[in-house]
């Protein structure tokens, strides 16, 4: 689905990703691991040509990554917002169009999303008057309406309680049973190990284990990951 | 490009919905239709008559004062007698006492009255009228002079006219002054508080995060442009509804007191002027009606459809070229405070030009006045400034087209800032970081 060929990216004389070679899957739940300032979120800008590399390339689909590709991205930042003041409805319909649905098709997408998480009655309230758990709700919805092939989620657990951290994880599993291609990146090891087929670990810029998580595990006797994590990293 | 549309409608709706635009839209013609009934006001409020009694010791007063539709004068005869009129008929409201001295001109007078002290309009009317019957009475006694030759040689006044050697039209310079300033001022707070929405708006995104999500769907100078264009519609939206709705206010004003706002033709005053005898008439009649018809010609002499074209063109411009570079200022920092380093250069070419206006208003073809005109960053204010004078046509085409090139070079240096700003969270950002953004 999507290959990342040595891609390298330098913030002036600082060294952000050096030669990242990863592959995900098609139709799998990629985990995407590392410390803090690994170079996790960087990478991700990449992929959705926010920001371009120094060089290095991408694939999508087995070709070479277009701007177009982009629309088949469903990206939940790690720093989330949305506007302050705007309904949420019109607010999720507006970033729903910017993503090339219609406006009928994404106020009945809304609709629907919006009723099996039982949140529609927050249609018409301003996003400031939400929680922080119900924003991150709300972006998720945002996120996933326009059916992308590919899905990037950036710590996509943090903020919310646990009971809505399971909804979060069966919705997530279910859009994968659905065929979409999941990338998380996450601190949050339990959950990885629970959820990702293959997972990356990157550190100080560069990948240090890159694989199916059942072979990464019986390589390390079966550890849990947070063990791993801590051994390579350290 | 549908893209850039949809974020044109959002940056316009969600401001045009603001109670915010609302109340700055309606408040506006209401505060033009309040200057412009003020004159109403003033002609129609009811009259407070006074009546003042006079008391004159020297003999020169007696029966000179004049009543007039405010006040009446009543000889009194002694200052007794007035007290008690004073004191007693509730109508009666001051006392002028001229007493006598033992110079033959007397130096002065006293203005009694009971409780409430006589208005500013009855003291000046008492003052006015004591000089003025002093004065012809010293004129008539000692050189000869009658009332009404004095006042022939008083009221007379002649009226310097700029005039056009080619056009043979008036000058009317002071009327051009004003519609100058109005209209220069008014680009300048227009740009900078629409600039400043831009700003704000460009903040907000990047403070909430959202611009990350929305640059991975349109690209940052879609984002960028359709906000600056959608903030200027709004700004435009708004200039509209000022016109229009001021012209309703102003129009209807005008139909309920259609008598007060019938200019007074220039016929009717040279008929009361030529009646001639009663020369105070005759005087009041002209200063009370030569500034109005003055203004209406000088108003006329002006042609408003270019000025509105000019104003326009200089908005439209002069604020694409300021807000882009207001929206890469909003995308390289993180508060309002942070701002100021970068807004401050930015705003010193509008503020160089307010700093200069007396300068360029006295000579609004001079050098100085010219080279502003024509430098994009001050011609939106200059050129409007110097439009209601006249201009080169070659000077206007001039300036035009340099504002036009100056805009997609200003766009290209503020996308880029933009791009790489939007995404810079928590860093201070120096004018070092912008260089290399390069």
């Amino acid at each position: 689905m999507l290959h990342i060929d040595h891609i390298t990216k330098h913030y002036g004389d600082y060294l952000a990703l050096d030669d990242i070679s990863l592959h995900v899957r098609r139709g799998t739940l990629f985990g995407l691991l590392g410390p803090n300032g690994a170079g996790k979120s960087t990478l991700i800008r990449i992929v959705n040509h926010i920001i371009a590399p120094d060089s290095g390339s991408l694939l999508f689909d087995g070709r070479p990554m277009r701007q177009d590709d982009v629309m088949q991205i469903g990206y939940l930042p790690e720093e989330r917002g949305l506007y302050k003041k705007m309904r949420v409805g019109e607010q999720c319909i507006y970033l729903a169009r910017l993503k090339g649905l219609s406006k009928e098709d994404a106020t009945r997408k809304l609709h629907q999303w919006f009723e099996r998480l039982d949140i529609d009655s927050w249609w018409n309230r301003r996003v400031e008057e939400l929680s922080k758990g119900m924003q991150q709700k709300v972006q998720f919805v945002v996120t996933v309406l326009h059916e992308p092939q590919l899905l990037i989620l950036d710590e996509p657990f943090s903020g919310f309680d646990p009971v809505n951290q399971d909804l979060l994880k069966q919705e997530i599993l279910r859009l994968k049973a659905q065929g979409t291609t999941v990338i998380i990146s996450t601190h949050n090891m339990p959950s990885a190990e629970e959820l990702c087929d293959d997972i990356a670990l990157i550190n100080q810029a560069r990948v240090v284990l890159h694989g199916p998580l059942a072979d990464i595990k019986a390589a390390h006797a079966a550890a849990p990951l947070d063990r791993i994590f801590i051994e390579t990293v350290t | 490009m549908n893209k850039i549309f949809l974020v044109i409608q959002r940056e316009y709706a969600t401001r045009v919905r603001k109670v915010s635009f609302w109340v700055l839209t309606i408040l506006v013609p209401i505060l033009i239709a309040a200057l412009y009934s003020v004159p109403i006001i003033l002609a129609t409020r009811p009259l407070e008559h006074a009546h003042v009694l006079v008391v004159d010791d020297t003999g020169i007063f007696q029966h000179q004062f004049r009543s007039s539709r405010d006040i009446t004068y009543h000889d009194a005869g002694s200052l007794e007698y007035a007290k008690r009129q004073l004191a007693e008929v509730d109508s009666m409201d001051a006392i002028v006492y001229i007493p006598a001295r033992e110079t033959t001109i007397p130096t002065d007078a006293f203005l009694y009255y009971r409780t409430d002290a006589p208005s500013m309009t009855v003291q000046g009317n008492v003052d006015s009228q004591l000089q003025e019957i002093l004065r012809n009475r010293i004129l008539l006694d000692v050189h000869g002079i009658s009332a009404d030759d004095y006042q022939l040689l008083t009221s007379t006044r002649i009226q310097l006219r700029t005039k056009d050697i080619e056009t043979g039209r008036d000058g009317f310079l002071g009327i051009k002054v004003a519609v100058g300033l109005i209209l220069g001022l008014l680009v300048f707070i227009a740009i900078i508080s629409f600039g400043s929405q831009v700003m704000r708006g460009v903040m907000e995104e990047k403070g909430s995060r959202i611009v990350e999500i929305i640059v991975c769907s349109v690209k940052p100078f879609q984002l960028m442009m359709g906000k600056v264009v959608g903030i200027g519609l709004v700004g435009l939206t708004q200039f509209a509804l000022w016109i229009l709705l001021s012209g309703i206010a102003v129009g209807a004003l005008q139909a309920t007191h259609s008598d007060l706002f019938s200019q007074a033709q220039p016929e009717q005053i040279t008929q009361i002027a030529t009646k001639g005898s009663d020369a105070t008439a005759q005087m009041e009649a002209a200063m009370q009606a030569t500034p109005v018809p003055e203004l209406m010609q000088g108003l006329a002499s002006i042609d408003f459809g270019v000025l509105l074209a000019a104003f326009l063109f200089y908005f439209v411009f002069g604020y694409l070229l300021y807000a882009t570079l207001f929206a890469a200022v909003g995308a390289l920092v993180d508060t309002e405070t942070d701002s100021q380093q970068f807004t401050l250069p930015l705003t010193v070419p509008l503020i160089l030009v307010v700093l200069l206006l007396p300068a360029m208003i006295n000579q609004p073809s001079g050098s100085l006045s010219v080279w502003l005109s024509m430098i994009p960053f001050t011609s939106p204010a200059a050129m409007l400034l110097r439009i209601p004078f006249g201009v080169p046509v070659w000077q206007v085409v001039l300036s035009a087209l340099l504002l036009l090139a100056t805009f997609p070079l200003c766009i290209w240096l503020a996308a880029r800032i933009y791009r790489s700003g939007i995404l810079r969270y928590g860093q201070k950002t120096t004018w070092r970081d912008i260089l290399r953004f390069f």
